[in-house]
């Protein structure tokens, strides 16, 4: 069952749809830590419930410019490689079983959403991003910007 | 179920062996201790069972074989001798290796023990007087001893690691929940529990701590064994002695010290103690000392490593240094006494005159440095050349928690560890100087320099110029050996015990970060990488190169402050800071306050035979010590009461007059605060009165040569206390002087032809019949000789 359940959001400005058992859960964020010399899309550092995370901003990691983490923004946490982070997401829309099975990517993405995206997925009569959120981590970023 | 077994005899045995190593060569410095023969044969004997159970006949064989010799040792049927320690540490040494194969493969492997065990058998043949008692102790007894020393449970380390893991998370959840509570303005009696809590959360974090503690015996354990091998190799004589082993360290700090400690021990040995003859020839008895021992101070532990050999030469340091070609012969040349001990920690420096199978193995002491660095240790040498060299490990007593200091930059909070700061100064100080040197900025303290690296610039920011740009802080920061700079901040926070957590990879991966830290205010802090921010600016930090330069104004400093008066800062009775020069003070003299009295409306004190006036208005009330300071004008002697004697300080240019003599000459700043000043010269002349006239004349007496400063020294003070007045040779003098003093031997001034000569010579014999020269230190025969003269040149 875990399998077909979805969380939908809008990240980087675009609607996709995460596979819920890759997130840890959906929380709000106060001011975060800047860290400076870090990677462009590192957005900063908070604590909670006493571990640090890593905030990770996806628009810097598709390849538009980075936005400010507003107090109370809500962010996607996932545990890459034993370590903590969360992405911010624009909006959280709804977690639900989709049904539809995921397909091959078709037609051309941006090269940013190209490296984030596994497949696509039918939901409600349109077509998300099935993405994988460690690759928002790992994945090397632009360089450009 | 029979691999746990299995892996609980193999750490068992392999701490057994352990331990029965130490204890046998123990036991065969002193064989008549029964004690140790005792708990050699429990352990053998505990082996023997474990292994009996298990079925590995080969272990049960051997240790079979040792615990029935050493048994014939307790019934007193068998002699103890070194023959028979080291049959029985070669069975121990082949149960060792059967372990090791048996961890291995899970199975004992096939072989032969027949040659070590026989080896016990031979050394029978000649029966001597028996040293160790016969036998009383049963089979049972030794049981029940057994059960009693072994209620402990084995617990694999990984889950020791979850536990300790799981504690520092609760911390940190605690941490963060109080600050929630005092933000919720929360209700009395939620915070009484909530403390309660918060209190046996300590706690447990303290027991799983300790969970995580060994005995530093553990440690200690395999070296006798070591050090009687290595001696018997070298035909050494060595008396090994540990203490301290009830010290607890993390185990995780442990495994970083084993290795340095065994290279720091056979090193001892190796090179540290002489052969036999040169022993002899330096006066040591044949038999040399190795100490370990440990103590705890603080959240340290140190380790001292401590021999009575030849210490290290700092001259044959530079020989070797040089020779190696690890050091120029410009830098050599600059180096400190210490420095040149501390080349051995040079990567490529080994002390032996010659390369041996023991130590010089071309791994030295850089690794035994780095490895303790690793851990957030240092390694000291304290030196005595000709008498032993001891050398101090000192460790943090855990890894996880340590000890940061918070600074801010750009309006956000770092941590950095407290250990590898140095010092800590404000930019407005005095003893800073910042230069800016070709778009690059270096500070100098006190004659010393550093490269001066802004932490908002490494980090790529700019410096807030709203933040408070005056009062900057400075630390200076020594990330490693022979490494150090001047990292410039906004503001120093606050010290605290930060709980580290690694950080993100794409953070560590920026090297300025060396993790995270969640303090109580909940907003998590990063730790500062302080070598990684070196290598960040690109800076060279090494100290090798300022050397010339540092000892340069070191040397001019020192000659400044020789050439400056010295000023003795004191508390008075009443609190007031008071200070007199140094050069009066003839000394600090504490005496019972029962010796004060009062004689003729004046305050006297008896010190042993003699009474002297006391500068005070009356006899201090109560009993215990009273310190005075003993001001001495040549002649007399004048004790001032003081409460303590702060500091030594030099004497300030500029010294505000009193209006009118009194016992205030007048006021200096030190240090920022006004400071009194004694004049000693009014105080001496208030209990002077009745001495000798100022109008009386005195004779003249001039120092025809003083070329290093002995005859103004130490002389003139003897001959003014004797009524005469000095000049030095090279002073003008309108009037003829009575009498002139000559050294031989030092290059002689111009000596008046007119005015009567008394020679003084620097040996106590005289050279020849005709010599008339007076010994420099015969007082009486030289004020003898200068009164004739003076007499005789008088009409």
């Amino acid at each position: 069952m875990m399998e077909k359940l979805y969380l939908i959001a809008r990240i980087a400005d675009t609607r996709v749809a995460l596979r819920s058992r890759a997130i840890n859960s959906v929380v709000t964020v106060g001011t975060p830590v800047h860290v400076p010399a870090a990677p462009p899309h590192v957005a900063g550092l908070f604590a909670l419930r006493s571990r640090v995370f890593t905030l990770i901003d996806p628009h810097v990691v598709i390849g538009l410019p980075p936005v400010p983490v507003a107090p109370g923004q809500r962010v996607i946490v996932v545990d890459v490689a034993e370590h903590g982070y969360a992405l911010l997401a624009d909006a959280i829309e709804d977690v639900c079983f989709i049904e539809a099975p995921e397909t091959r990517v078709a037609g051309k993405l941006l090269p940013g959403w190209a490296r984030v995206a596994d497949a696509m997925i039918e939901h409600e009569g349109h077509s998300l991003l099935v993405v994988d959120p460690s690759h928002f981590v790992t994945l090397p970023v632009a360089k450009a910007a | 179920m029979i691999d746990d077994l299995l892996n609980d005899f193999l750490a068992e045995t392999a701490e057994i062996l352990a331990e029965a190593g130490g204890a046998l060569v123990a036991w065969e410095a002193d064989p008549a201790d029964r004690a140790q023969l005792d708990a050699i044969f429990r352990l053998v004997h505990t082996i023997k069972g474990s292994s009996g159970f298990l079925s590995l006949p080969r272990v049960t064989a051997l240790s079979h074989a040792a615990e029935d010799a050493l048994d014939q040792v307790r019934r007193g049927n068998r002699p103890a001798n070194a023959a028979l320690v080291t049959a029985v540490l070669a069975i121990i040494d082949r149960l060792s290796g059967l372990c090791t194969a048996l961890g291995n493969s899970g199975t004992e492997p096939q072989g032969d023990d027949g040659d070590v065990i026989g080896a016990l058998a031979l050394v029978d043949e000649t029966p001597t007087a028996v040293a160790a008692a016969p036998a009383e102790t049963t089979e049972e007894d030794i049981n029940t001893d057994l059960l009693q020393s072994w209620r402990s449970i084995r617990v694999p380390l990984p889950l020791l690691d979850s536990v300790m893991t799981g504690v520092t998370d609760i911390v940190l959840a605690r941490n963060e929940f109080a600050r929630m509570l005092r933000e919720s303005g929360a209700e009395a009696s939620v915070i009484a529990s909530f403390d309660r809590l918060s209190d046996s959360i300590a706690g447990m974090r303290q027991s799983v701590s300790q969970m995580r503690m060994q005995r530093i015996d553990k440690l200690f354990a395999p070296l006798p064994r070591i050090v009687r091998d290595l001696a018997q190799d070298l035909g050494k004589k060595i008396r090994f002695s540990t203490s301290g082993g009830e010290v607890e360290l993390d185990r995780e700090m442990m495994e970083n010290i084993r290795d340095p400690l065994i290279h720091i021990v056979r090193n001892a040995i190796d090179h540290g103690i002489e052969p036999l003859d040169e022993r002899v020839a330096a006066g040591k008895g044949v038999t040399a000392n190795i100490a370990v021992s440990a103590r705890q101070s603080g959240n340290q532990i140190e380790i001292e490593v401590r021999d009575d050999g030849r210490g290290l030469s700092p001259d044959a340091l530079v020989a070797k240094a040089l020779s190696a070609r690890i050091v120029g012969a410009a830098e050599a040349k600059a180096l400190t006494p210490r420095e040149k001990l501390e080349l051995i920690f040079r990567p490529g420096f080994s002390t032996a005159a010659k390369i041996t199978a023991i130590s010089g193995r071309g791994v030295g002491m850089d690794i035994v440095k780095a490895n303790l660095e690793k851990i957030g240790g240092v390694v000291e040498l304290r030196n005595d050349e000709g008498r032993g060299l001891s050398i101090v490990l000192r460790v943090p007593m855990t890894l996880t928690i340590i000890s940061g200091l918070m600074v801010r930059a750009s309006g956000q909070y770092f941590a950095i560890p407290r250990g590898s700061v140095r010092e800590i100064l404000l930019e407005t100080s005095d003893s800073v100087r910042i230069d800016r040197v070709g778009g690059g900025e270096l500070v100098t303290v006190r004659g010393e320099q550093f490269p001066l690296l802004r932490l908002e610039q490494l980090l790529g920011g700019e410096i807030d110029a709203s933040e408070d740009c005056d009062d900057r802080a400075i630390i200076l920061i020594r990330p490693g050996q022979g490494m150090s700079y001047a990292l410039s901040v906004a503001a120093i926070h606050d010290h605290e015990e930060l709980v580290i957590k690694p950080a993100a990879p794409m953070i560590m991966a920026t090297g300025l970060y060396a993790g995270t830290t969640l303090p109580d205010n909940g907003r998590p802090v990063l730790l500062l990488d302080v070598q990684g921010l070196l290598a960040a600016a690109g800076v060279d930090a090494s100290e090798a190169g300022r050397l010339s330069d540092a000892n340069a104004e070191a040397a001019a400093e020192a000659a400044a402050a020789r050439d400056a008066v010295q000023l003795l800062l004191f508390r008075e009775a009443g609190g007031r800071t008071r200070g007199v020069r140094l050069s009066v003070i003839e000394r600090v003299e504490e005496v019972p306050a029962t010796a004060l009295f009062e004689s003729a409306g004046a305050v006297q004190v008896r010190i042993g035979e003699t009474i002297f006036p006391v500068h005070a208005g009356r006899v201090p009330e109560g009993g215990g010590a009273v310190k005075l300071l003993r001001l001495y004008d040549g002649r007399s002697v004048l004790c001032y009461r003081i409460d303590a004697v702060i500091d030594i300080v030099r004497l300030p240019d500029a010294v505000q007059p009193a209006a009118q003599p009194g016992l205030i000459a007048g006021v200096a700043i030190v240090g920022g605060e006004p400071v009194e000043l004694i004049d000693p010269f009014w105080l001496m002349a208030q209990y002077e009165a009745g001495a000798a006239g100022p109008d009386q004349r005195q004779p003249l007496c001039r120092l025809a040569n003083d070329a290093d400063g002995w005859a103004s020294n130490f002389l003139a003070p003897i001959l003014r206390g004797a009524g005469y007045r000095v000049i030095g040779g090279d002073e003008a003098s309108e009037e003829r002087p009575d009498v002139q003093l000559c050294l031989t031997g030092a290059a002689a001034g111009p000596i008046a032809a007119d005015v009567p000569l008394v020679r003084l010579r620097t040996s106590p014999a005289a050279a020849g019949p005709e010599d008339d020269s007076i010994y420099r230190y015969d007082r009486a025969a030289l004020l003898e000789a200068l009164r004739k003269q003076v007499a005789g040149g008088r009409p």
